[in-house]
């Protein structure tokens, strides 16, 4: 058994599902010859060959409306986008046709496809590299949209959206791409979609996350752990359907919620929680509920990324707000 | 049977069209979907074809004619048949009742104070409901002040079995604004009685048999004269001013199924008693029938509370805010009265005046005392 | 460049009739057939039956010649003003009568009929027949996908997508520029300097072909040479056919604001019925009787139709969770529930 980073895990997905399914395809720009701008698709195009390893040309739009169709046509294709800040040219392929086919010929057409979608900052890229919109793609009705934040669940989620009748974003963290390298369970095997997990038990507050500051998250949990704090940690997962039960439990539990996320504040996913939390969990509450976010501001270029990016020190002292109330 | 087709609407959003030009008319036969009416829309001239075949019984408008959508255009019915417009239902009209204005005191001196409900989370206050415990009571530990669950926990409970019952809107206005102006105005309260003959003959004299005259309207038309020679009484207190007022508006207690409400009587000095009757029955009306206007409860200069309906006595009224005076009168009955220096049966009115020790001294106020129960006694003379 | 044409104005044939007499009278008689259905649609929505609705009178030969040539089983990705097409390739008077009514049922037409339900956004459709064709080709199958689209859908980026895609995967994909010379109030010459919209084919490395698009058997000539072209796995082709939208762009539209009704009159000499009826009187084919049967037997089956869908009970309340996945996640059956709390009833 050995480690794995999660872009090898997502190439063994992608490689596990070509080999299982002939209707699978990986259809995006340099997933060939290059494995993909991040190489998750490295060494597919030799083993599964260019029928079913797709490079196309520069139109995300056109990306996305062909995988549609072949979706309805019956074949189980994987886009991918390069970055979610290049989403958008295909942004009203996913919200007025990709999600509404179902509901526009009541099930007689379905698009079981999956968007694969590098986000979020952290490793100093370029403008429009670095975004982190997932809220956009979670407030779009028809489609799911789940976030790893390590290589075992990037796999089982990337294995369960190929598996899904409908179509899946997932959105994959860059920072954590390499990141991180632990032990993938072999072989197929999928992470149910809409269920949260609880990374670490707590009593104290609760932690909740998801993607990228999934790992911040733990960190700043440990540094609370140093004072004696006992926080709990739970990585949403998916953002679409969200897990309110799991969100509940957890705030009804500990009392005290900070939610912790990349993107910005105004209509984020963490604003989503918050408003749960309340509407549920108001009387459990023994503090408001904080939120850890990006600005509403344009994520900044690489000199001043950190001060956008949420750090450890943002959430502890999140934590340590809701510990004083 | 005919069919009575509604204007729809035929523009995404319209609400309404104007009739051009009827190209089928009355008694004419059209076959189905046979253009019956040219109608103007915001967007288009259309042709609305016909919904049956059948004769034209009915236009629902002349030429010109604006139809909207949802009323009838046209009815096309049988050869021969006729028809006529259901009994329409009569139009569903909202009744507008205004918010019961809550009142003792004025409205303007009705703000809230700073505040009411000490901070605390939510989860605190279920249990403080629940442990019986009064928050207001309880000295808040928490960062700003605020009441922790440790707070409640540790505070003196409410014993034996309790109902709580959460006041209403009006109740609370109340409460506030007695308690403001318990806790901000000194009250001094003098007692003194007076003979209610004279009044009560005044009132069976100009009251009929069908209209009573209120009393109120006698009590005030004899204290305006005494409130000018004692202006102190007629007046506010301004931070370090006292605002002596030139105009006299005298409030009065109205008893209401919601609690005391004060109407004001505008310009009572200038209304003579049978205008002042009017007045005061107007308004208890408005009051009772709660659509009496928030203007119509501020700004008293004056108050006088005629307690004696419900039989009151003595006691201690409670000035409103914005005045540095109140009086209230109690139920006339009879008492061994000394007369002439000879212990006899007479009416006794008991009479009780707060008033504001801040601007107004205690000699000041058995001053206006006396010349109150003068002019009570002196009414019709 | 001269738009192909093979039947002159007055019915003349100018050169071989691609299709046998028959099929030429079946033809004729499903452009009278739209035709009854076309002015039904317009006097519903007149009478507050229809949501907006959205007329093709005079795109008959268009949609028809062109649907005639495809197999049962091909794709077909049209517009909202397409039913003609859509109808003759197997999608339900019912279900056009059902979408226009607001009613997402007719959305699905039967088992079998390859027809997307009409798209309603400009553009992004013909994308979707590139991939319906491409997934069909990678499958080993020999079906092709046709999109049906208006002269102002090629100036969205994603006719250039479809169109560039299509051409360099080779994808067995028909492009159908209905050019109608109008784009609600916007005509042709305000969407493209090009001359034509079929030249734009060349820059992509695909044949494009102009053709007169109120000829039925031009229609049938052209479409039936990109279709077989598709199935032999030669790519697609971009034809466009020169028509006249005789109507407002919908029911909503007032067409006499921005054009005049002398256009109108000179299309209407080119009607595309008038023409294959002149043609089948000269050769015996036609009579009035016939045609009169024909559209009483079209007013029959679209009464029907009409009856049929406006006696469909509406949709139930909640029927929207329903439909938008395969199903409903624990956050939508949530919703469900607030909403009979909100409006009554039980789930």
């Amino acid at each position: 058994m050995t480690e794995i980073s999660m872009a090898r895990a997502l190439n063994e997905a992608l490689d596990l599902a070509l080999g299982a399914d002939e209707r699978v395809v990986l259809i995006g720009e340099d997933i060939g010859a290059t494995g993909g701008v991040f190489r998750i698709s490295d060494g597919l195009l030799e083993r599964h060959g260019a029928s079913r390893v797709i490079d196309t040309p520069v139109a995300e739009s056109g990306i996305i409306g062909a995988a549609f169709g072949m979706a309805v046509a019956g074949l189980r294709p994987i886009a991918e986008i390069q970055f979610l800040g290049f989403s958008y040219p295909a942004f009203d392929q996913i919200v007025s046709h990709v999600g509404r086919i179902r509901n526009r010929s009541n099930h007689r057409f379905t698009a079981p496809l999956v968007i694969r979608i590098p986000y979020g900052g952290g490793i100093g890229a370029a403008e429009h590299h670095s975004e982190s919109n997932e809220a956009i793609y979670a407030h779009t009705p028809g489609v799911k949209v789940v976030v790893p934040s390590s290589p075992a669940d990037a796999k089982g989620l990337l294995l369960a959206a190929v598996a899904d009748p409908d179509p899946v974003i997932i959105l994959e963290p860059i920072r954590l791409y390499r990141a991180i390298k632990e032990v993938v369970p072999e072989g197929h095997y999928t992470v149910p979609i809409g269920e949260a997990r609880v990374l670490r038990e707590g009593a104290d507050v609760s932690l909740m996350s998801y993607g990228a500051m999934v790992r911040d998250t733990v960190r700043a949990a440990d540094g609370l752990a140093a004072d004696g704090i006992d926080a709990e940690v739970l990585d949403l997962r998916s953002l679409s359907p969200l897990d309110h039960a799991a969100i509940l439990a957890s705030a009804v539990k500990t009392g005290r919620v900070v939610v912790v996320v990349e993107s910005h504040r105004n209509g984020s996913v963490a604003s989503e929680v918050a408003a749960v939390v309340q509407e549920r969990a108001l009387y459990s509450l023994l503090a408001p509920v904080e939120r850890v976010t990006g600005y509403d501001t344009v994520v900044p270029l690489k000199r001043s990324e950190t001060h956008y990016i949420p750090g450890v020190d943002r959430i502890v002292a999140a934590a340590r707000r809701t510990l004083e109330a | 049977m005919a069919l009575e087709f509604f204007l729809p609407d035929i523009g995404e959003g319209l609400t309404e069209a104007t009739v051009v030009r009827w190209l089928a008319s009355v008694g004419a036969t059209v076959t189905l979907d046979q253009p019956v009416v040219e109608l103007e829309t915001d967007k288009a001239v259309v042709e609305i074809p016909a919904p049956r075949a059948g004769v034209v019984l009915v236009h629902g408008g002349p030429e010109g004619a604006v139809i909207a959508v949802g009323s009838i255009l046209v009815v096309i019915g049988d050869a021969g048949e006729t028809w006529s417009p259901a009994a329409a239902p009569a139009p569903s009209r909202r009744v507008h009742r205004p918010e019961a204005a809550p009142i003792v005191g004025t409205l303007e001196e009705a703000d809230a104070p700073a505040t009411v409900r000490p901070p605390a989370l939510p989860l605190v206050r279920r249990l403080a409901a629940a442990l019986g415990v009064d928050l207001a009571g309880v000295t808040g530990t928490g960062p700003g002040g605020r009441v922790t669950r440790s707070d409640v926990e540790g505070a003196p409970r409410g014993e034996g079995e309790v109902e709580r019952r959460r006041l209403s809107p009006t109740r609370i206005a109340i409460a506030r604004n007695l308690t403001r102006s318990w806790q901000e105005i000194p009250h001094v309260t003098t007692y003194a009685a007076a003979d209610p003959s004279a009044i009560l003959a005044e009132r069976s004299r100009l009251g009929g048999a069908v209209k009573k005259m209120p009393l109120e309207a006698l009590l005030i038309a004899a204290i305006v004269p005494v409130l000018r020679g004692h202006p102190a009484f007629n007046a506010s207190l301004d931070g370090d001013t006292l605002v002596l007022r030139k105009h006299y508006d005298v409030g009065f207690a109205v008893d209401t199924r919601e609690g005391l409400m004060v109407a004001v009587v505008r310009g009572a000095d200038h209304l003579a008693v049978a205008a002042l009757g009017d007045e005061i029955m107007r308004l208890a009306g408005a009051a009772r029938e709660r659509t009496i206007t928030a203007a119509e409860m501020r700004g008293a200069t004056f108050t006088v509370s005629n307690i004696g309906a419900v039989g009151g006595g003595y006691g201690t009224p409670i000035i409103p805010l914005g005045t540095t005076a109140i009086l209230s009168v109690g139920r006339a009955e009879d008492r061994a009265v000394v007369r002439d220096g000879v212990v006899v049966v007479g009416k006794e009115m008991p009479l009780s005046l707060s008033y504001d020790h801040r601007v107004i001294d205690g000699a000041a106020g058995r001053a206006f005392m006396a010349d109150v129960v003068a002019a009570f006694e002196g009414v019709g003379r | 460049m001269d738009p192909l044409r093979l039947l002159s104005v007055d019915g003349g044939l100018l050169g071989d009739a691609p299709i046998g007499t028959e099929e030429i009278r079946r033809l004729f008689a499903a452009m009278v057939t739209a035709r009854v259905f076309d002015r039904k649609g317009s006097a519903l929505q007149r009478q507050g039956r229809l949501a907006t609705y959205a007329q093709f009178e005079g795109q008959e030969a268009a949609q028809i010649g062109s649907a005639a040539v495809l197999r049962g089983d091909d794709w077909m990705v049209g517009t909202y003003r397409d039913a003609a097409a859509m109808w003759f390739h197997g999608y339900t008077w019912d279900n056009l009568l059902l979408g226009r009514m607001g009613d997402e049922r007719g959305g699905a037409p039967p088992p079998g009929v390859n027809v997307m339900p009409p798209s309603i956004t400009v553009g992004a459709h013909m994308i979707h027949a590139v991939g319906l064709g491409w997934a069909e080709y990678l499958r080993g199958s020999d079906r092709v996908a046709i999109t049906y689209f208006g002269d102002g859908a090629t100036s969205e980026g994603d006719f250039h997508e479809a169109m560039n895609f299509a051409a360099v995967f080779a994808t067995p994909t028909v492009f159908l520029c209905e050019n109608n010379g109008w784009a609600i109030s916007m005509p042709r010459e305000r969407q493209t300097s090009s001359e034509t919209i079929a030249e734009k084919a060349c820059a992509y490395g695909m044949p494009g072909v102009l053709v007169d698009g109120n000829d039925l058997l031009a229609m049938v000539a052209v479409t039936r040479d990109a279709v077989d072209r598709a199935r032999r796995g030669e790519g697609p082709t971009l034809i466009e056919a020169l028509t006249y939208r005789m109507g407002p762009h919908t029911t909503t539209d007032d067409a006499g604001r921005y054009r005049a009704g002398e256009d109108v009159e000179e299309w209407r000499t080119r009607d595309p019925i008038d023409r294959v009826r002149e043609h089948l009187k000269a050769i015996d084919a036609w009579t009035q009787g016939w045609e009169d049967d024909v559209e009483a037997a079209a007013s029959v089956d679209i009464e029907a139709a009409v009856e049929r869908a406006e006696s469909l009970a509406p949709p139930s309340p909640d029927a929207m969770f329903d439909r938008m996945y395969a199903r409903p996640s624990v956050v939508l059956e949530e919703q469900r529930r607030s909403l009979f709390r909100d409006e009554g009833g039980t789930p």
